[in-house]
């Protein structure tokens, strides 16, 4: 969780596509989690990070409310994508072990709050240190799905498709290419982790959505 | 019409039971009132309900938020209601998105009786689009998710869903 670095040009752009379909950090209504992002930022997001632009001057309209809105405010690696592996302080070009105290520094004696803080971002450090990303290997493959005619819901069709989630599966983009007789195939890329997702396994669920799909082809299989 | 007002009283907390009616082609709903005619069209009758409901904060509190609030009930009536076919929910939605990008409410900061008239309006139009529509109209994504979760809105009206994890690749 987190943001990563809020006072980089990296830590707004994780928070802009965080807020790109949220309102608020937390939940629906302002909260003590929008105040303790807010704090952490020091000037208004950039125009083009518009996500996070809106967002800032929403709560700023807050202000004068801030310690009456609900909640409490945890540190802020507590929020933001529940992916993203909190990289503050543990970046490979850090030049200053100054980020490791960024809370410590900011107040007069260091708070339990910051030293919890403090602590769990030096063990996220070692434990990042030790173990390093194996390399995984990854195909772009191109599918060609045909539906059974030209009155077939190709809308639909899509969406059934991309309902499929399995680890290791990303889907990407998508278009209709006509192949004659009014009828149009649905040609959609995605990217595979070869020993997690194979072909055979594609087609099954594909195939699987009997309604729509008539058959589904490889068109295209790259190696990443 | 007439079930979007009964909606709309239970959703600012108001016990009235009014009757309403409707009136011609475009069954224009009407308030009967014990004293006259009634009082005739949606936009009336709703900025009638929140008066009585005592929450004049929803039609805007500054000059300009109300005449905001004021653009949008309109919008609801004369573009969101009149819309017929795909071409139209496609210009309505592009309009809306664009509006959104950097507001939380239609109004900006704050929840107005707009957001609920353009959400009722919006909700067929919403439930129908593919998970594709509704990443291209990020925002207006964001904002109906926000006021489908607010308090005594919704109620019986079903829940879009929206999935967190952008299936298909930006396009700015």
């Amino acid at each position: 969780m987190g943001f990563g670095d809020l006072k980089s040009a990296a830590g707004l752009q994780v928070l802009n596509d965080f807020l790109a379909d949220r309102s608020y950090i937390e939940g629906y209504v302002p909260s003590q989690a929008d105040i303790a992002v807010f704090e952490a930022i020091v000037a208004p997001p950039p125009a083009e990070l518009c996500h996070a632009l809106r967002w800032y001057n929403h709560i700023k309209s807050y202000e004068k409310q801030k310690t009456s809105l609900p909640g409490v405010k945890k540190a802020l690696g507590k929020y933001g994508p529940a992916d993203l592996e909190d990289t503050t302080g543990a970046a490979t070009d850090s030049k200053d072990d100054d980020d490791i105290d960024l809370f410590g520094s900011d107040d007069e004696e260091e708070s339990e709050e910051a030293k919890k803080l403090r602590e769990e971002r030096l063990a996220q450090y070692e434990s990042k240190k030790s173990k390093k990303p194996a390399v995984v290997a990854k195909s772009s493959i191109l599918l060609d799905v045909k539906p059974w005619d030209d009155e077939t819901d190709m809308a639909k069709l899509e969406e059934c498709v991309r309902s499929i989630q399995v680890d290791g599966l990303v889907w990407g983009s998508s278009k209709l290419v006509p192949v004659g007789y009014g009828i149009k195939k649905l040609q959609i890329q995605c990217v595979v982790e070869d020993d997690k997702v194979g072909t055979d396994m594609l087609e099954e669920r594909i195939t699987a959505f009997e309604d729509y799909v008539q058959s589904m082809d490889v068109a295209a299989f790259n190696k990443i | 019409g007439p079930q979007e007002l009964a909606l709309l009283e239970r959703s600012l907390g108001l016990q009235e039971g009014n009757k309403y009616g409707v009136q011609g082609e475009r069954k224009i709903p009407v308030l009967q009132t014990n004293n006259g005619p009634g009082l005739i069209g949606l936009v009336t009758i709703a900025a009638h309900l929140v008066k009585r409901a005592k929450k004049e904060q929803l039609l805007g509190s500054t000059a300009e938020e109300k005449a905001v609030v004021q653009q949008w009930l309109e919008y609801r009536v004369t573009r969101v209601d009149g819309c017929s076919g795909k071409e139209d929910t496609r210009i309505i939605l592009k309009d809306l998105n664009m509006y959104l990008e950097d507001k939380v409410y239609l109004a900006g900061n704050n929840f107005t009786l707009a957001d609920i008239l353009m959400y009722y309006g919006l909700h067929p139009i919403m439930a129908d689009l593919t998970v594709q529509e509704k990443e291209k109209y990020l925002n207006v994504s964001r904002w109906f998710n926000h006021i489908q979760h607010y308090p005594s809105v919704r109620q019986h009206l079903s829940n879009v869903i929206f999935i967190k994890n952008r299936l298909y690749t930006n396009a700015h």
